[in-house]
């Protein structure tokens, strides 16, 4: 398989931050692990075949520690980072519910973050939501406000799924430790793309998934800190693997993909980093003449690999199908069926309408120029097409492209 | 080969896609109605007891959209009295537009018993008493 075509009427792939293709040397890596020994055998076992597996284990995790700049014994591998954000979130929250039940975190987290959340208040938590600046930054002021003797965990995402949006981690950490509070990182958009320096930032967990990063699916990582590594409590029992964090036989051959991806990745992170910005600029210029055009989320504090965009008077879902053969994102990219309009995006100040009209552009390696002019192109079209067939008026001299600036 | 994951159908795609009743008439009847998250406009210029032409513009999902280019392109020389009798339960099903949506598409019968109302035709009644 060669990915996404780049013709005029083939699908364009521009949803890089739902998940990217694995790196042909991943892909090769991992063929030839499936039926290695090294990559079926038990890690946990003591005998030769299970000693060679570990090597890989341990191999990927040295690859990842060097990425994250962290000890490879703080990493624990799990199924993803919904799982991971799930170990760290709810882990600190149980063992640390004797000395206070109360947590923070923001309205525009993903919600394998705000579910976890949402479930702990049913058990009793007491959770603050901030909301961000309407550029999508959260206002440290209003962090230091939240906080309080109490409060156990923080939970901030590094860089936002849906807009792209960085947040500054070492302001929140900073805030988090002072208060003597644990803080967790959900870095699925950030980990390998941007430099994450775990021995300088204030953080005690940090979530990752290979499969961002052009890594395989189903293997993430949580990391730990020193200070909080006896501050969590498993999800699940049996085995004893992973100091008993996260048991469970190790998939080794999906580890060492990850940990490979992760290297490529760090290779290449400055390169990969430069081009997106020229894509992201590359269409931001081909769409923003559009009448009622607004950019969602701050361009200063953004992911180059991703743009978020709403038009005026368009329908959201007629949008999504008349881009086809886009692969865009609307509303929240893990369940694009839910025509609800998206939580951060609401939490930003857009309308409902503003909202259900969103798309978000996202790019990876793959992607051409000729590819992000096609895109550019067929938006243009949509838009002015759907608005031709709506009766809805927009308002009077819409204003010229604008962009969330708080 | 249909994709049965697709969510819109070989006929909501085609309609949606190439409108050819999406537009504005002049010195027309014109109604438009909103609700469920949903606008539509239609317009109608007769000819005598006939519709001449029959036009919409519509701001909602595709479902929507093809469900109101199918009304035109059906009742487009009919009788107006016919267009009283416009069936969303009908057009759920032939279109086929999923049950959730359903109310959408009454916001389209609506429009559609209202331009006949314009038009000076009464709604029939579903219980077979004439309305007051």
């Amino acid at each position: 398989m060669t990915g996404a075509t780049t013709g005029d009427d083939g699908p364009i792939y521009l949803d890089y931050a739902a998940s990217t293709p694995l790196d042909p040397a991943v892909a090769a890596g991992l063929a030839e692990l499936l039926t290695a020994t090294a990559g079926w055998a038990n890690p946990s076992a003591g005998h030769a075949a299970g000693r060679r597996a570990m090597a890989l284990v341990n191999a990927a995790a040295a690859r990842l520690a060097a990425l994250l700049n962290c000890d490879a014994r703080q990493l624990v591998f799990t199924s993803g980072a919904t799982e991971s954000n799930n170990l760290a979130i709810q882990g600190a929250a149980a063992y640390r519910a004797a000395r206070g039940r109360h947590l923070v975190t923001l309205r525009t987290e993903h919600r394998a973050v705000t579910d976890v959340f949402r479930a702990l208040e049913k058990r009793g938590y007491d959770v603050t939501w901030l909301s961000p600046r309407p550029d999508g930054r959260l206002d440290p002021g209003a962090l230091e406000a939240a906080l309080r003797p109490d409060t156990q965990l923080v939970s901030a995402m590094h860089v936002n799924n849906e807009t792209g949006v960085i947040q500054d981690i070492a302001a929140i950490g900073r805030l988090c430790h002072a208060n003597g509070t644990l803080l967790h990182v959900d870095a699925a958009q950030s980990f390998g793309k941007l430099p994450i320096d775990l021995a300088a930032l204030p953080v005690d967990f940090l979530s990752a998934t290979a499969h961002k990063i052009y890594g395989p699916k189903g293997v993430g990582v949580l990391y730990v800190s020193g200070r909080a590594g006896a501050h969590v409590e498993p999800l699940m029992f049996g085995g004893g693997q992973q100091r008993g964090l996260r048991p469970g036989t190790l998939p080794a051959w999906l580890i060492a993909g990850f940990g490979l991806a992760a290297e490529l990745a760090a290779g290449r992170m400055a390169a990969d980093h430069a081009r997106l910005g020229e894509l992201q600029d590359r269409l931001w210029h081909g769409i923003r003449d559009l009448p009622g055009l607004r950019r969602n989320g701050s361009a200063e504090y953004g992911f180059p690999g991703i743009l978020n965009v709403s038009a005026a008077g368009v329908e959201g879902e007629s949008l999504l199908l008349d881009l086809e053969p886009l692969c865009v994102a609307a509303g929240s990219a893990c369940n694009s069926r839910d025509r609800s309009p998206s939580g951060v995006l609401r939490a930003l100040g857009l309308t409902d309408a503003e909202a259900r009209s969103a798309i978000r552009f996202s790019f990876g390696r793959r992607t051409t120029l000729r590819e992000i002019d096609i895109a550019a192109r067929r938006y243009r079209d949509a838009v002015l097409r759907l608005r031709a067939l709506s009766p809805a008026v927009l308002p009077p001299g819409p204003p010229p492209a604008r962009e969330s600036v708080g | 080969m249909s994709d049965p994951a697709d969510p819109y159908g070989p006929e909501v795609r085609r309609l949606f896609r190439a409108p050819a009743h999406a537009g504005t008439l002049e010195a027309a009847d014109r109604v438009r109605v909103e609700g469920q998250g949903v606008a539509v406009e239609l317009c109608m210029l007769r000819a005598g007891p006939a519709i001449r032409q029959l036009r919409f513009l519509a701001w909602g999902c595709p479902h929507f959209i093809a469900a109101a280019e199918a009304l035109c392109r059906d009742y487009e020389g009919r009788a107006v009295a016919e267009l009283a009798g416009y069936s969303a339960v009908e057009t759920v099903r032939t279109l086929p537009v999923p049950r959730g949506k359903t109310g959408r598409i009454l916001v389209l019968e609506d429009a559609a018993r209202a331009l006949a109302g314009s038009a000076g035709i009464t709604t029939p009644s579903k219980t077979g008493v004439p309305p007051p």
